[in-house]
């Protein structure tokens, strides 16, 4: 009859004993799933918060990298690590294609993550344990974490951010006790935190220092998610031996030869597309803000790692 | 121009025949373009493979999405709503130039936005969240497609009107075109949100408005991302009902209950547009537990009763016909021999089954964390979009090509076991992706390898499986889908003519009796197939729950 008018007297014809059960079942269990997020707020362990805060991607870098050098007790493949206090806020940055810091924590303490973007949305999935959350630029989404089980684990980015998404994986180790450290190969991070020396000119360091201070800049401006210092070269030449190579160029569309030098490395950071090396095309590196001081410390330290 | 239909006796509107072939054309052109990019997608996703490199991945990823999730789906409803409005009613076609129109619209959209994809310049995926930007064409090509597809949806309520003034049918619209009219209702929701989100961002990625806040983005996008879906369900409940009276004469037992179900879709259309922003800062929880449940999942509500008389409506009418022996003898001797029956009903079980009872868990507030952006989102949507909406336009055009093609189907025994090939194969493909997904693999991700990344990560071993298993499913999914646009195709343009009921491949039964021969429960078996339906649901909603609690605690 779904093609025709429906019989007539359609309108007051008495619901089967058999619907009407089933009606009444499905209306139960559909109140019964809104109770149960209820009551999970109350009794249960894990809900997303409501606490956000507006900021911007340029406020938020800021804390962030703040954030970083006061409590940067170490690195690990080229990622500043951090052991936060219990019950401290901890800033943690998404940004193409990696997350910072690494973070080591205490089983069964609370920590209070904020979590934002430096560009686009990211996702932020904690796995083994499989815990989801979206990441917007421009929010801070406070989330208060207390892990549960000791163990590595790894943050993957689960939101498409651009064609070097998959390479953009963090880290956070849960602990128990001290000694485990010695289970990820922790155990010589620092005790105290070591903050960069700040403001101090390049004029009185020596090369030596002015390649530390670049090694650290490596890792607080996130130069290492794209820039590897092991001849892989996915998303962005490698450093290693990069300092005196001859490397093919694309100029206003057109092939060219240039030496890496220092001129060569402070034109590339202060304008990334101006000259492109061939193959990383699909992958051109934004404009990061650095002082020229800063420039000259990463120069040093790229000067380091030759072949 | 009107023809009358010797089979079904039906007055036919020769402009509607006219536009609804092309439509129908064109959904199959999406849908072939869909399955080609899926195939592809799904031997890189199995890493043994690997075949595509990361920007042909990402950019099939957003080509696949925008033809199945859109150009087909819409392209088939536009179809529908047309045959329901004209067809049906016995109406004729209220504009049928603004129908070429909007229909010519539509075409430009699709090849627009395509070539803009596959040239490389809108790798931004389906929901192109910002700030990612990508060509203004991109945009404009979605903007073109929504407004020819806005312009279809009125000649439809315009060609309601003419019936109604007509007297083209007696006092109550039939329930089909009563389904589609509601469907009609979600999509102009739908689409208006579309129009809300996508011409300002087709404006900022031409430089004249600063920014577009990617938090209100992803807000009102899925105001068209998740109503668009239920355009699809109520279009696609509608074709169940109309499979019920064509293959056994059966009618919806109550049809106030089931007209109330379908106005419940559009009352509560929200909901799921609300549960997309689950966990995400910017909004509170009580706004998401409220915002997606309204205190009572009425749009759950709605589904679960069409998940009664729909199936009651096959029974009901088979114990009429005297199949009346125990609980499923109705089923048993039900016209599995005809493709568009068996369609329905796989896409019942496959719709319910595993796109439903996913959907509700994964749509509550907490359970969402360990799902979220996970390859177990797509893996509930192929039990809801493609094995339920899909499968059923599958169903049903075995019953448009005799009829308004005018062909008979070329292939007719392969026709009879496609729709199971279908349903094996994405059923696989979907239970193997809400495991993976269920075990942290994210969706919409290159390479679980992490190449390039500082460090990796080894999923569950049980993954590996898994893979396979998706790999298995979309291979026969795959192949399924290609016998169907083959059978498709050949018929319609190569079939032998239809020159009356002689010729119909499909059964199209006559009412069944009005008598009630059985005592008792009007549709015995259909309530035990839905407490079957409820402990599942009930097994599920528990399983993830304490998937949840093994968790970190966090708040």
């Amino acid at each position: 009859m779904s093609l025709y008018s429906p019989a007539e007297g359609w309108f007051d014809k008495k619901v089967a004993k058999d619907e009407k059960m089933w009606m009444v079942i499905a209306l139960i269990l559909c109140i019964v799933l809104f109770v149960w997020m209820v009551l999970w707020h109350v009794y249960g362990k894990q809900n997303p918060s409501s606490t956000t805060y507006r900021t911007s991607t340029a406020e938020f870098a800021k804390l962030s990298e703040a954030y970083i050098k006061q409590n940067m007790v170490g690195m690990d493949n080229g990622i500043p690590v951090v052991r936060p206090k219990p019950n401290s806020d901890v800033f943690v940055m998404g940004e193409m294609w990696r997350w910072s810091p690494v973070m080591v924590l205490q089983k069964d303490q609370s920590y209070k993550f904020h979590i934002s973007s430096k560009d686009v949305m990211h996702g932020f999935s904690i796995q083994p344990v499989n815990m989801n959350f979206q990441v917007f630029p421009g929010y801070d989404y406070v989330l208060t974490f207390k892990p549960t089980e000791p163990g590595e684990y790894k943050i993957i980015c689960n939101e498409f951010c651009g064609i070097g998404h998959h390479a953009m994986i963090g880290k956070i180790v849960v602990i128990e006790k001290e000694e485990d450290l010695k289970l990820y190969g922790y155990e010589k991070l620092k005790k105290a935190p070591d903050p960069l020396p700040s403001k101090v000119s390049t004029a009185t360091m020596t090369e030596a220092e002015k390649a530390t201070a670049g090694e650290q800049l490596y890792t607080l401006k996130g130069c290492a998610a794209c820039h590897k210092t092991d001849n892989t070269s996915q998303l962005a030449p490698s450093w290693k031996g990069l300092f005196g190579k001859e490397e093919s160029v694309m100029e206003n569309g057109s092939k060219t030869s240039v030496k890496v030098d220092e001129s060569y490395i402070k034109e590339s950071i202060k304008e990334p597309t101006k000259k492109i090396t061939i193959g990383f095309e699909k992958t051109p590196m934004p404009v990061f803000p650095l002082t020229d001081d800063e420039i000259d410390q990463i120069t040093s330290y790229i000067k380091t790692l030759s072949n | 121009m009107f023809r009358t239909c010797d089979i079904t006796g039906f007055k036919v509107d020769l402009s509607s025949e006219k536009l609804i072939r092309a439509n129908a054309v064109f959904a199959v052109i999406s849908l072939l373009l869909a399955v080609t990019a899926a195939i592809l997608l799904v031997f890189t996703r199995y890493q043994p493979v690997h075949l595509l490199g990361a920007e042909w991945y990402y950019r099939l990823v957003t080509f696949h999405g925008l033809n199945a999730l859109i150009f087909w789906i819409i392209f088939f409803e536009i179809a529908g709503l047309y045959f329901g409005s004209t067809v049906i009613l016995n109406t004729k076609f209220c504009s049928p130039r603004w129908g070429w129109i909007a229909f010519g619209l539509m075409v430009a959209g699709l090849v627009m936005s395509n070539v803009i994809i596959l040239m490389g310049k809108a790798d931004v995926m389906l929901t192109s969240y910002t700030p990612l930007k990508a060509h203004p064409l991109y945009y404009l090509g979605i903007i073109l497609f929504a407004v020819g597809a806005l312009i279809a949806v009125t000649l439809f309520f315009g060609n309601l009107m003419i019936a109604r003034r007509d007297k083209a049918y007696g006092d109550t619209m039939p329930l089909f075109t009563y389904g589609l009219m509601t469907a009609a209702i979600i999509a102009v929701i739908t689409l208006a949100s579309g129009a809300l989100i996508y011409i300002p961002t087709f404006l900022w990625s031409l430089g004249l408005v600063q920014n577009i806040d990617p938090a209100m983005y992803k807000l009102i996008w899925w105001g068209l991302g998740h109503s668009s879906q239920q355009i699809n369900v109520a279009a696609m409940v509608s074709i169940w009902y109309m499979v019920s009276f064509l293959s056994v004469g059966g009618t919806s037992i109550n049809e106030r209950v089931s007209r109330s179900a379908f106005v419940l879709y559009i009352l509560f259309i929200c909901l799921a547009s609300a549960h997309h922003l689950l966990t995400d800062p910017g909004v509170s929880s009580a706004w998401k537990v409220w915002n997606t449940s309204y205190a009572m999942y009425l749009a759950v509500l709605a589904s679960m009763i069409h998940a009664f008389a729909v199936p009651s409506s096959f029974e009901s009418a088979q114990r009429r016909w005297g199949y009346n022996k125990g609980l499923f003898q109705w089923l048993s001797k039900a016209p599995w021999g005809n493709p568009a029956f068996s369609s329905i009903i796989l896409a019942i079980i496959g719709f319910g089954f595993i796109g439903g009872t996913t959907g509700v868990i994964f749509g509550m507030e907490q359970t969402n964390i360990i799902v979220h952006n996970t390859i177990a989102i797509p893996g509930h949507f192929k039990g809801t979009v493609v094995i339920g909406t899909t499968l059923t336009f599958m169903g049903i055009t075995y019953y448009l090509i005799p009829l308004i093609f005018r062909r008979k189907i070329v292939g007719y025994g392969w026709a009879k076991w496609q729709p199971w090939l279908f349903f094996i194969g994405i059923a696989l493909l979907s239970i193997a992706m809400i495991v993976l997904g269920q075990l942290g693999v994210p969706r919409r991700h290159w390479d679980s390898s992490f190449s390039g990344g500082p460090f990796t990560h080894n999923f569950n071993p049980a993954v590996d499986f898994f893979w396979a298993l998706m790999m298995l499913g979309g291979v026969l999914a795959f192949l399924s889908t290609i016998i169907w646009i083959l059978i498709v195709v050949i018929s319609v343009f190569f079939g032998p003519k239809v020159n009356g009921p002689q010729d119909m491949q499909l059964n199209i039964s006559p009412l069944a009796p009005q008598v009630k021969e059985h005592k008792g429960f009007e549709a015995p078996g259909t309530l035990v197939l839905t407490m079957i339906f409820l402990l599942v649901f009930i097994a599920l909603f528990f399983l993830n729950w304490k998937w949840l609690a093994a968790t970190w605690n966090v708040n």
